[in-house]
């Protein structure tokens, strides 16, 4: 994949190149928002990686132009600030997911994995977590490349928690996302689906982890 | 320096003038109205003179004075005082009356005069009138004790001082009263700023107050205008020290972690860790001081209708990645808990007491956020299943950089002032108590209703 970093602060901008092209990604990285808006106006990336605290033409500004120039491309958003404004403020111009400074590799890399993810599921066929895979078209499952039998409600709670890796979705939202298949669904029978999604996932290294009194989490695939 | 008292300082001021006018005004009305009623006693001495001139008879032998008893008797006579008479002949030899009596220092035999001298041992207050005797010229003294005049002096003494005492008390009392009912705006005005909370820096509404406490309160509009200047500094201030502190550390944070993913030699990689877990501390470190910063009066941002339920929701995705960084279970109970706050720094203190919880948690602990209402005020909890707080140091740890003695880990001693600097901030309380099964610790915020 093809990634940008626009940030200003040298040696974070070496660290984040380094780490990223070590997950196999192309990185361009440029210190200035104007040259940001340039690269992409030239050029196609697959995310942008944008700090918020550039000198002369800020983050916030590079993303509305982004925007504003339909610009589809994810942008994570990296700020050193924490006052809620800046992060309703960013997310309201259309970032994708902010992180304040300073953070964990780690999360920065499973973070950039999902919005990858996210976009080229965006409207594409086919999801991916490790050793599973759906293809939405055909609505069928494989598991280790073999064929895997899930029913109506397990495919479509699995189909939410792809769609949020490493983040928490509520029993409530499972249930508002899957009530298209009609009758009343109690907390309790999200408990069902999802026990009978992990005595089938789990033996392949796939974890769904259950957050008491909220709901559960799709963990990254480290292998099983 | 003692406060000094406006009404005495007026007082003050006032009270010698009103005394030296008192004074004036006694002598202005004495004087002119204690001589013409001098002289009227005067008259009435020498009217007696006069009269007992005509009783002056000659005879071969000399002068003298046929004076019938009873008339003497009623020379004599006075309510208050004693009556003396001499008639002197017109050599000064004396021919009848008191011996003795002085003749006045001044003045011809020819011309009445009145004049103070004194007689047995008394003052008293005399005249000398001349009077015919044959072709010659008599002198008749008559003298009287004071005791009538000093009488009249006070009677007009007082009744000119007691209307002037009578405006003197009255002028007192008008400045004692009318001091405390000028200030009475000024009183206003304090409990209004007296009713403020510390952070609420707008100015003062100078409309309903009097013309002369304006000037006061424009310069204290002008003293607010420039603290929550200062404070907007400070604002920007801890937003760039943000920036400044943060951007390196995620540097220094990304080559670590970018080294460690190397092959190392064990020590190398020993040593590197520490450096790795020092950032992080140090990142927190900073999180915290500009948290407590902000939550001091005069930073905080405006208080908007929260719901915890909701902020606790919005940080749970961080914070289960910590509790599965420490093998940590984390659950939630949460309930609708409206609060009126401030977002930023309530999300700040949840996260300190979650990140508390989950710090000192053994692994395999159980933490739990909870939110809801006791009644009508609104709480948030966190318990866990840890090593707890021994009793005796539950105020304690709220202090800042206080850590419990023999305490593993690598907090600062920040995290719970900062929560408690933050609920004081929003009128709210800390407890900590034992935990619901007995071990471990719960610290609880709960709100003011409303």
């Amino acid at each position: 994949m093809r990634l940008l970093i626009v940030e200003d602060d040298a040696p974070l901008a070496s660290g984040l190149r380094r780490i990223l092209e070590a997950e196999g990604h192309a990185v361009d990285v440029t210190s200035r928002g104007e040259q940001a808006v340039l690269a992409a106006a030239q050029e196609r990336f697959d995310l942008v990686i944008l700090d918020i605290g550039l000198p002369q033409m800020d983050g916030f500004e590079v993303l509305r132009r982004f925007r504003a120039a339909e610009r589809p491309m994810p942008v994570l958003v990296l700020t050193a600030r924490d006052a809620v404004d800046d992060r309703v403020h960013g997310l309201d111009l259309g970032a994708d997911d902010y992180m304040v400074k300073p953070f964990a590799m780690p999360e920065l890399t499973a973070r950039v994995r999902a919005l990858l993810r996210r976009s080229q599921a965006h409207g594409g066929p086919r999801i991916v977590h490790g050793p599973l895979a759906l293809d939405t078209v055909a609505r069928r499952a494989f598991l280790k490349s073999e064929p895997l039998e899930l029913a109506a409600r397990e495919w479509a709670v699995l189909e939410v928690l792809l769609g949020k890796v490493e983040k928490i979705v509520s029993k409530e939202a499972i249930i508002q996302a899957v009530a298209g298949w009609g009758d009343d669904l109690s907390p309790n029978a999200i408990e069902v689906y999802v026990s009978r999604l992990r005595s089938k996932l789990e033996p392949s290294g796939i974890k769904i982890r259950t957050v008491r009194g909220f709901g559960y989490m799709l963990e990254e695939f480290k292998g099983s | 320096m003692a406060a000094r008292s406006l009404r005495a300082h007026l007082l003050r001021m006032l009270l010698p003038p009103i005394a030296a006018l008192l004074v004036l005004g006694a002598l202005v009305a004495y004087y002119p109205s204690i001589e013409p009623a001098t002289a009227a006693y005067d008259q009435g001495l020498i009217d007696v003179g006069i009269s007992l001139g005509t009783y002056i008879r000659v005879a071969d032998t000399g002068y003298h004075l046929e004076l019938p008893a009873a008339v003497d008797q009623v020379l004599r006579r006075d309510s208050y005082d004693t009556v003396y008479y001499r008639v002197l002949g017109p050599n000064g030899e004396g021919i009848a009356g008191d011996e003795g009596l002085p003749e006045p220092l001044s003045g011809s035999g020819s011309s009445v005069v009145a004049y103070d001298t004194a007689y047995n041992g008394q003052d008293v207050r005399a005249v000398a009138v001349p009077a015919l005797c044959g072709r010659d010229s008599c002198r008749v003294l008559v003298a009287e004790t004071l005791v009538k005049r000093k009488r009249m002096a006070r009677d007009i003494l007082f009744s000119t001082l007691l209307p002037e005492m009578l405006i003197a008390f009255a002028t007192v009392m008008i400045v004692w009263f009318g001091v405390k009912r000028g200030l009475g705006p000024l009183a206003r005005l304090s409990e209004e700023i007296k009713a403020r909370s510390p952070g609420d820096l707008r100015p003062i509404d100078a409309a309903g107050t009097p013309e002369e406490t304006r000037p006061l309160v424009s310069a204290l509009n002008g003293l607010l205008e420039e603290v929550s200047q200062a404070s907007r500094n400070q604002q920007r201030f801890l937003a760039n020290a943000a920036h400044q502190l943060r951007t390196p550390l995620a540097g220094l944070q990304a080559h670590t972690e970018l080294t460690l993913a190397k092959a190392l030699p064990a020590e190398v990689r020993a040593e590197l860790e520490q450096v790795h877990q020092a950032t992080i501390r140090t990142a927190r470190l900073a999180n915290q001081l500009l948290a407590l910063a902000r939550a001091e009066p005069g930073a905080r941002g405006n208080a908007a209708e929260l719901n915890l339920k909701t902020l606790a929701e919005s940080g749970a995705d961080s914070w289960v990645h910590q509790a599965l960084a420490r093998d940590v279970d984390l659950g939630f109970e949460l309930e609708w808990a409206p609060v009126q706050g401030d977002a930023f720094l309530l999300r700040e203190a949840f996260a300190n007491l979650v990140h508390n919880a989950i710090e000192y948690s053994q692994r395999g602990g159980r933490v739990t956020v909870r939110t809801g209402r006791h009644g009508v005020q609104s709480f948030v909890e966190v318990e866990d299943d840890g090593p707890g707080i021994p009793e005796a140091e539950r105020e304690r740890v709220l202090e800042r950089f206080y850590r419990v003695p023999g305490t593993a880990g690598t907090g600062s001693g920040l995290g719970l002032a900062i929560v408690r600097e933050i609920a004081a901030g929003h009128g709210a309380t800390i407890s900590i108590t034992d935990a619901i099964g007995g071990k471990g610790c719960r610290v609880a915020i709960t709100f003011p209703h409303g």
